[in-house]
């Protein structure tokens, strides 16, 4: 059971190291929650805090329009103790969810999906790493940590997005369409997830001894991802009293991005700039803009189901509305599945510096900007722009890798040779 | 714009990596790998057709409602209506025979007709009894309120006779609508004479009275006073400095009194009942023309502005006295609360100052006046109250204000209230003044409304890209309705409801002409939309419009190889 062992080690280390920060910094919670670069105001721990003392005080959360998520979040925390007075529950929570996505990407990781599929086998197979060491690169991943003691709600979404897929890399599909239906109920991108995580299920299934019809499959699942979605926002209605308070609160707030915050993301300076007639017309774009990379990356990544997801994870760390660092560790938590296209990969060192430079500078000019007050607000969104374009590169090198690995596969006598734009 | 980053070069990658030298050409592709790269396309493709496109024409159509451009312009230039205001002016004479009183009506009717020179504003005589005279009288300040079906009579006049006099004369009841003259019996004229002394006077003294809201009216109409030969220079000074110092006029007028004191006393004062005594009937009789508020305030050791030139004494007068050229410095606007509007609509200030007991009495200095009125802002009055001898040997004002101390004040104040709102200084009857102001009133707000129309159609006539709300059509139809209501209302001689209607038009032409989502896009014309569009959408479009050409041209390829192969 030396993996076993190897697992507990991994595990039980990124919970003291969470348990050694906390307690050795005790103000290090608080200064992460309060950064932008963490907190956005659909994840914010902070506007938790402020919805459920609302909650418990018996007032609708949304009263005020500064609370933003999902009010099931709300009868959950206000078991925990008050995170004010005695901090450590809650930010044990926290951790425990971070060790529980870390043991679905072990599973992922344990599947071999990555690597093996049913349409698909990479030619570097044997270039490896294994479910610890996966769970090891996303739990000792700086950006993940800072999520963690941010106690940003996002790290539920995440593991809404990593147990649908590692239910679906067992091939459990209705386990997998209600983690995704959870995810989607928190944050409503994860919805868009729903395609590749269909075919993969789809994959796995037919696999197997009886494979199901394409159509059924494809409705029952649709119906099953609805179900769970309408279950939760019914358990919602029941929290909250009233139905559109809280979708116009949730939902609106996710679509039509009304808090103009700074965060890591493209849309809060484009919208500040934006005329406001065309506020709608520019909203309907970046949405459709992010939706739109779901049908082509499916259309050319039908054989590998788990790279489309990866790579999407990607797109919507990017170029979602809110997006902070934890949708960023999310994707680097999926990229080392497919450390056999690592050698493919051409950027790596230049992806790598200007993600390192941005997530240094970027505090740095924000405190010009709206502390020091010696720079302005184009400083950090330049730093963001930085950060956007090292998270390109790497997802557009990972995608051309994968092209490329497709392509050895179907000419064996070309591996190796050098890439030539014609 | 890093967009497209991945997946722009995914369906081309796939088929134009790995080759290891130029010479050779790359390895054909694969059935497969065109019908991915087309499905690709087309993902992409159906994205931006089945839901980019109908966004893009939700989101970016303006919404015009249309306007009756027509109608609006003939309002704005006057060719829709043209306001006339035919006075009802009831002739009681309750001591003459029937035919004698006919007879003088024709004659003094004539005589009217033929000094009038402006045929907007005309006089029409009407013969009444005795009993319902009475009646009238007491009406005539009540049918302005609530406008009946008939004309609203403006002035009620009582022909009387009394032995003993050479000539008539003439009384105007100051709190009423009548006019009485006394005539000579002798005077009544026979029937057989065209003219006669009696009608003639009747005929001049109503134009006396009715002059100023002739020559106002006329101002108004036609945008100066040179439309009317026999205003005199005088007069029409008189009415554009009248003009030019009252308000703007408001749905709503906040009217603010203040007590300012440099000291500590008076600390208190008669406020309620002094507005109730004084102020309140007033508003009472304006409230057909607008609606007023009443807040006022106690301050305290409110000093002068440090720049502003202090009072001097005065030896002979034995007062302290201030210039008349430094009183517009006298509001220390800086420190004092006065606050430049309370809700919406213009306040109007009235200022009680009583002066430190140092320098009590205060006066001004040429014309030993304690008040003054500041144009289109409010007046100011000085109190002097009596001073009484404290225990350290000074002198204090009272404590407490009482009612009676504030009469003179508040006197002033509405006299300087009805000044503000434009009312008319002569006749001397009040019903009358208010009555004309009516008139005047609804003449201007029917002209502005007019105008407004005029405006917001050569607005959306002008620029084609602003949107026009559904709510600012509507506003338009009411306001044009209740224009011709007033028009109407104005024919027939009923100035209140005419007033009535005239305000609601006034209200809505505004509301219409300041809707905001209106005002957002004025300034944006059509060709600064390629500056909006093309950041964004043109890096994402190349690619895509890009790809389509190709997939097209291959495509297109294929099937002239096949035409050509069958």
């Amino acid at each position: 059971m030396a993996v076993d062992r190897r697992k507990i080690a991994v595990f039980g280390a990124a919970f003291v190291l969470r348990l050694l920060l906390t307690c050795f910094f005790p103000s290090l919670p608080d200064l992460l929650t309060g950064r932008v670069e963490v907190s956005t105001p659909v994840n914010s721990f902070k506007r938790l805090q402020e919805g459920l003392f609302l909650y418990t005080g018996n007032v609708s959360p949304y009263d005020g329009g500064v609370f933003h998520q999902a009010p099931l979040l709300l009868p959950l925390f206000a078991l925990l103790p008050n995170a004010k007075s005695s901090p450590l529950p809650t930010a044990i929570f926290y951790f425990l969810v971070d060790l529980l996505n870390a043991h679905a990407l072990v599973n992922i990781s344990a599947s071999g999906q990555s690597v093996k599929s049913k349409l698909h086998s990479a030619v570097r197979k044997h270039v490896q790493w294994d479910g610890v060491s996966v769970a090891a690169w996303f739990l000792f991943n700086p950006f993940t940590i800072a999520t963690c003691l941010a106690r940003s709600t996002s790290v539920f979404t995440t593991s809404g997005i990593l147990f649908a897929v590692s239910n679906a890399v067992a091939g459990n599909s209705i386990n997998a369409m209600l983690a995704l239906g959870f995810a989607s109920y928190l944050s409503l991108y994860p919805a868009l997830l729903f395609i590749p995580l269909v075919l993969l299920c789809y994959d796995r299934r037919s696999e197997g001894p009886s494979p199901p019809n394409v159509g059924s499959f494809i409705v029952q699942q649709a119906a099953l991802l609805l179900a769970s979605v309408a279950g939760l926002i019914g358990l919602s209605c029941l929290i909250t009293g009233s139905f559109w308070e809280f979708i116009s609160a949730t939902y609106g707030f996710h679509l039509l991005v009304p808090d103009l915050t700074p965060n890591v993301g493209l849309w809060w300076y484009f919208f500040i700039e934006m005329f406001d007639s065309f506020r709608e017309f520019f909203l309907g774009v970046f949405w459709l803009h992010l939706a739109s990379y779901v049908g082509g990356l499916t259309a050319r990544f039908r054989s590998q189901p788990l790279f489309i997801i990866t790579s999407l994870l990607g797109v919507f760390a990017i170029f979602k509305p809110y997006s902070s660092i934890s949708d960023a560790s999310l994707f680097f938590a999926l990229l080392p599945l497919y450390r056999h296209l690592f050698p493919l990969m051409r950027y790596t060192f230049f992806a790598g510096s200007a993600i390192l430079y941005s997530s240094l500078l970027g505090p740095a000019f924000y405190h010009l900007w709206i502390y020091a007050g010696s720079g302005n607000a184009n400083f950090f969104y330049a730093i963001t722009l930085v950060w956007s374009l090292g998270l390109s590169i790497l997802l557009a090198d990972t995608v051309f890798a994968a092209l490329r690995d497709e392509w050895e596969q179907e000419h064996p006598e070309q591996v190796g040779t050098e890439v030539r734009q014609v | 714009m890093m967009t497209k980053t991945g997946d722009q070069e995914s369906p081309a990658s796939a088929s134009q990596v790995d080759q290891p030298s130029v010479k050779r050409a790359p390895p054909p592709e694969t059935p497969a790998a065109v019908q991915t790269r087309f499905r690709v396309i087309a993902a992409f493709w159906a994205v931006i057709i089945f839901l980019g496109f109908p966004i893009w024409w939700k989101t970016t159509s303006i919404y015009r409602a249309s306007l009756p451009i027509e109608e609006m312009v003939d309002w704005a230039d006057g060719k829709a209506c043209r306001p006339v205001f035919p006075l009802e002016i009831h002739l009681a004479t309750p001591s003459m025979q029937s035919f004698e009183a006919q007879h003088l009506l024709r004659t003094t009717q004539h005589t009217l007709d033929d000094l009038n020179e402006f045929a907007a504003h005309h006089l029409r005589l009407k013969l009444t009894n005795g009993s319902t005279t009475a009646h009238n009288s007491e009406d005539s300040s009540e049918s302005v309120k609530y406008p009946a079906e008939t004309a609203d009579t403006a002035l009620t006049v009582r022909l009387l006779p009394q032995d003993g006099l050479a000539g008539p004369w003439s009384e105007l009841h100051a709190a009423t609508t009548q006019l009485d003259i006394f005539y000579p019996p002798s005077q009544v004229p026979v029937p057989s004479s065209s003219n006669s002394p009696l009608s003639a006077f009747i005929a001049a003294e109503l134009q006396r009275l009715y002059g100023e809201e002739k020559a106002t009216i006329a101002h108004i109409l036609s945008g100066n006073t040179a439309g009317l030969d026999s205003t005199s220079p005088q007069l029409a000074e008189d009415i554009d400095r009248r003009l030019r110092r009252s308000m703007k006029y408001a749905e709503t007028y906040h009217l603010s009194f203040s007590l300012f004191t440099p000291g500590s006393e008076p600390s208190s004062w008669d406020i309620e009942a002094a507005v109730n005594e004084y102020v309140s009937p007033l508003l009472q009789a304006l409230s057909p023309i607008s609606n007023f508020t009443v807040d006022t305030q106690v301050q305290l050791y409110a000093n002068f502005a440090p720049t502003a030139p202090k009072p001097e004494y005065d030896e002979s007068e034995a007062a302290w006295t201030l210039k008349k050229e430094d009183l517009s410095a006298f509001v220390n606007a800086a420190e004092w609360p006065l606050n430049p509007s309370i809700g919406n609509g213009p306040t109007i200030n009235f200022i009680l100052y009583v002066p430190d007991p140092s320098q009590s009495p205060l006066l001004v200095n040429e014309n030993r006046a304690s008040s003054w009125m500041i144009p289109q802002w409010g007046g100011v009055f000085l109190l002097n109250p009596p001073l009484s001898n404290t225990e350290q040997g000074g002198r204090s004002n009272p404590a407490h204000l009482s009612q009676d101390s504030l009469g003179p004040a508040f006197m002033t104040f509405s006299h300087q209230l009805l000044t503000l709102l434009g009312t008319p200084s002569t006749p001397a009857s009040l019903p009358l003044r208010l009555q004309t102001s009516i008139r005047i009133r609804a003449a201007t707000l029917l002209l502005s409304a007019s105008a407004t129309m005029g405006s917001l159609a050569r607005l959306t006539e002008s620029l084609p890209s602003i949107p026009i709300p559904a709510t600012v059509a509507t506003s338009v139809s009411t306001t044009l309705s209740h224009l011709s209501a007033s028009c109407v209302y104005l024919r027939e001689g009923r100035f209140g409801a005419a007033l009535a209607s005239a305000r609601v038009a006034e209200t809505e032409a505004e509301r219409s002409f300041f809707e905001k989502s209106m005002v957002g896009q004025v300034y944006f014309p059509d060709e600064h939309k390629v500056a909006v569009y093309l950041p964004l959408l043109g890096p994402i479009g190349v690619p895509l419009v890009v790809g389509l050409l190709k997939e097209l041209k291959r495509i297109a390829g294929r099937r002239k190889a096949k035409g050509t192969a069958s």
